[in-house]
């Protein structure tokens, strides 16, 4: 009989074992565990950046001391694929999920258009069509935003789902303003001038340009800068590859694959193994003069160099000035709320704090971010320079397209693929990698 | 007659054993029946949606869809790196096993240091190989450049998969190794001498000895490393994220079931179901064969 009851008594214990891992896998932040069982757990998750990360951390320091009895929980992991597994377990998790907050890394971009019949549903438009997402169209909080940008960037069938913190670009080049002078060189406004700089340097001996092609997308960033400048009208272009009115071989498709292997063939040697988390550092010790990267990492820069000198310009892929004096990018960065979150009211008041002046203005300049709520000020210098280039700000190609299901690899995922013509890739020409990406995107045309 | 004892007393180890059937039951047995169920229908996997039966849509797209044609080449490299692997690695252990029964001075820590990988985990041996192999002053680039030219390595169409294919062989090589070692000791040293009186000794006595003595570890090496290699998801999503045409059969179940920023469960369930048709069928083909020559010898 004593037997039994060990056997029991190691049922239970391995079972809280059990129970016990599935608790202590999220990292909580915020005040003493000790009073915790009266309080309330508001379960944020986000995707790791640390300049971001260290604002909503305080941020939610200011919350608790404001609502005593609540308690946030704020856990994160990396930005990549983690993140949006992260996503989809907590969402799945029960019948409440486990998460009360959780932001889109993206506004509400990438829903099936009328023209794109048979394209898969993200995973923001499942979620909000089976009801898990809260409405948050009449919160009073959403009039904090720039009417455009709630339009543009929170609203989905009219209704308002999210809260977007900001605007970021991607499609420029980040430069080195000590080296720039050294050589007498001006930001170039054409393609042609581009080149100058480049050779400029080469024949200095500095390393022009720098890419993170062990992580592909960053290679992506210069191929959108291109695209967004080389193109007339890239969602014309992209409903044109629906309905057959375009093709993917087309002259000036042809050309930003072209432009792309220049500038891939200017590129550091070994640019092929370089991470994304690495080319920052390249940049600010001055090993490289130019880089490919999004605004939101010039805090990142700023950090590993405090007394670097640096500025941002749109790549100029056209040899027309006009077309390249804007900044393509993006809405970042949309919190969401679970609609049968038992905290639901605790998840408004966070989003209420956070949208409040204040608050929001702190946020956009620890982020980096371009601002969507009106006159807020950036204290940031670097900011306050690429202003010109977000006047007529435009959204960028991976925001744009939308794609067929099952493609293959030729067109896959949201962009272009340059990173297989050479040097990075075994494709030799661009007409080759053109003519196998229309190839695979008719052949996933719906039957 | 009563290895446990009599009465109710003999029902205590069935008790213990219930303890590992439940939970193998609750996490292993039940979600596996889930997955074949899900293979047929059109689930999302997001929460409160509906699903429905589909039959064998699924395994149509599997097979016919537009980029059925990469789905071919990741099965095409799974064979490859299984190949590969298994051919090399026990080729590896077996050598390094039969020198360190030579009773050389140091065995121990030669053991010591061919099993180091497999106790490391993959991605510490991930991050080992890539700072090995980062392009800007690695030791591996420096290696290159000695001889005037230089790599991606892992960042490079040609060469990436067969990198992975080198890192997954150097983790588990000192593994085979330890089971080829744990054979070869059993085999008693009378049958060298025996062999040596007949005039069997270097080569002939490890054709006609050694070999057909460790028949039994040869089995379990090829199996355990045929599995292995046919299930291998985790080097190559640290070293390369399937990224430089990398991408595997096993490594297509993740990218269908997470990376594409749609659920769609369904499909994943049954591209993890073909995954496990195409490991059980080679390893059973394998077995039979394994076992025949193991009787034969």
């Amino acid at each position: 009989m004593k037997k039994m009851t060990l056997a029991i008594v190691l049922v239970t214990a391995l079972l809280c074992v059990l129970a016990a891992c599935s608790n202590s896998s999220s990292e909580s932040e915020g005040t003493q565990a000790t009073d915790s069982s009266k309080k309330v757990t508001l379960k944020i998750i986000h995707w790791q950046q640390e300049n971001i990360n260290n604002y909503i951390k305080e941020f939610n320091t200011k919350f608790e001391a404001k609502y005593p009895d609540v308690k946030v929980e704020y856990t994160t992991v990396p930005a990549d694929a983690t993140y949006d597994q992260l996503m989809q377990t907590r969402m799945n998790a029960g019948s409440n999920g486990d998460v009360d907050i959780l932001p889109l890394k993206s506004s509400f971009v990438g829903a099936p258009q009328e023209w794109s019949s048979g394209a898969a549903d993200p995973m923001w438009k499942q979620w909000i069509d089976a009801g898990l997402i809260s409405d948050l169209s009449d919160q009073s909080f959403i009039k904090n935003y720039n009417e455009a940008d709630v339009q543009n960037a929170m609203t989905y069938n009219d209704k308002v789902y999210g809260v977007n913190m900001g605007k970021v670009a991607f499609t420029g080049l980040f430069y080195n303003k000590e080296l720039f002078a050294k050589y007498n060189l001006e930001i170039p406004t054409t393609w042609d001038e581009l080149q100058h700089v480049i050779k400029v340097f080469k024949d200095n001996g500095v390393e022009a340009l720098g890419l993170a092609g062990k992580d592909v997308w960053p290679i992506g960033l210069a191929v959108q800068g291109l695209q967004a400048s080389i193109h007339e009208d890239q969602l014309a272009y992209i409903k044109g590859l629906w309905t057959g009115e375009t093709k993917l071989t087309d002259p000036v498709q042809l050309e930003v694959l072209q432009k792309s292997q220049d500038l891939m063939n200017n590129a550091m040697p070994g640019f092929m193994g370089i991470d994304y988390g690495t080319l920052p550092s390249l940049f600010a010790t001055g090993k490289v003069a130019m880089i490919a990267d999004g605004t939101w990492d010039a805090t990142t820069i700023q950090t590993a160099n405090p007394d670097l000198k640096f500025g941002y310009f749109p790549i100029p892929g056209s040899n027309d000035a006009a077309k390249n004096k804007n900044l393509a990018g993006k809405y970042d960065m949309t919190w969401m709320v679970v609609d049968n979150s038992p905290n639901k009211d605790y998840a408004m008041k966070w989003l209420d704090m956070l949208s409040e002046k204040e608050n929001y203005t702190e946020f956009v300049n620890a982020a980096g971010f371009l601002p969507t709520q009106p006159d807020v000020e950036m204290t940031s210098e670097f900011i306050q320079g690429i202003q010109p280039y977000l006047e007529g700000f435009k959204l960028s190609w991976d925001q744009l397209f939308i794609n067929r299901q099952n493609v293959g690899q030729y067109i896959s995922e949201a962009s272009v693929h340059a990173e297989m013509l050479k040097p990075a890739g075994p494709i030799a020409t661009p007409e080759e990698l053109a003519g196998k990406s229309q190839a695979d995107w008719d052949a996933a045309a719906p039957k | 007659m009563y290895p446990f004892g009599k009465g109710k007393a003999r029902l205590i180890p069935y008790l213990y054993l219930s303890i590992p059937l439940l939970l193998y039951v609750v996490f292993g047995f039940g979600p596996s029946l889930v997955t074949i169920l899900f293979s047929f229908t059109d689930a999302t996997g997001v929460r409160g949606q509906e699903w429905s039966f589909i039959g064998f849509e699924n395994y149509k797209t599997f097979f016919g869809a537009s980029n059925a044609g990469d789905r071919m080449d990741a099965i095409g490299r799974s064979l490859y790196f299984a190949f590969a692997v298994v051919i090399i690695q026990n080729a590896v252990g077996l050598f390094i096993a039969i020198l360190i029964n030579k009773k050389l001075r140091g065995d121990k820590l030669y053991r010591a240091v061919f099993f180091l990988p497999v106790v490391l985990g993959v991605t510490v041996s991930g991050l080992i190989w890539q700072l090995v192999a980062n392009p800007l002053g690695g030791p591996a680039q420096s290696f290159l450049k000695f001889f005037g030219t230089s790599s991606n390595f892992f960042g490079d169409y040609n060469i990436a998969f067969e990198l992975i294919i080198f890192v997954q062989i150097w983790m588990y090589m000192g593994y085979s190794m330890t089971i080829f070692l744990a054979g070869l000791q059993s085999i008693p040293s009378d049958l060298y001498e025996a062999g040596y009186m007949d005039g069997a000794s270097g080569w002939k006595a490890f054709t006609n000895i050694t070999f057909p003595m460790i028949a039994p570890a040869f089995t379990v090496n090829m199996l355990l490393s045929i599995i292995g290699a046919l299930q291998t998801f985790d080097i190559i999503y640290v070293l390369t994220g399937g990224k430089f045409n990398t991408t595997t059969l096993a490594f297509d179940v993740y990218a269908t079931a997470f990376g594409t920023g749609t659920a769609d469960y369904g499909l994943a369930s049954a591209v993890a179901m073909i995954q496990f048709l195409f490991v059980f069928t080679i390893s059973m083909v394998a077995l039979f064969y394994l076992r025949r020559r193991e009787v034969e010898a």
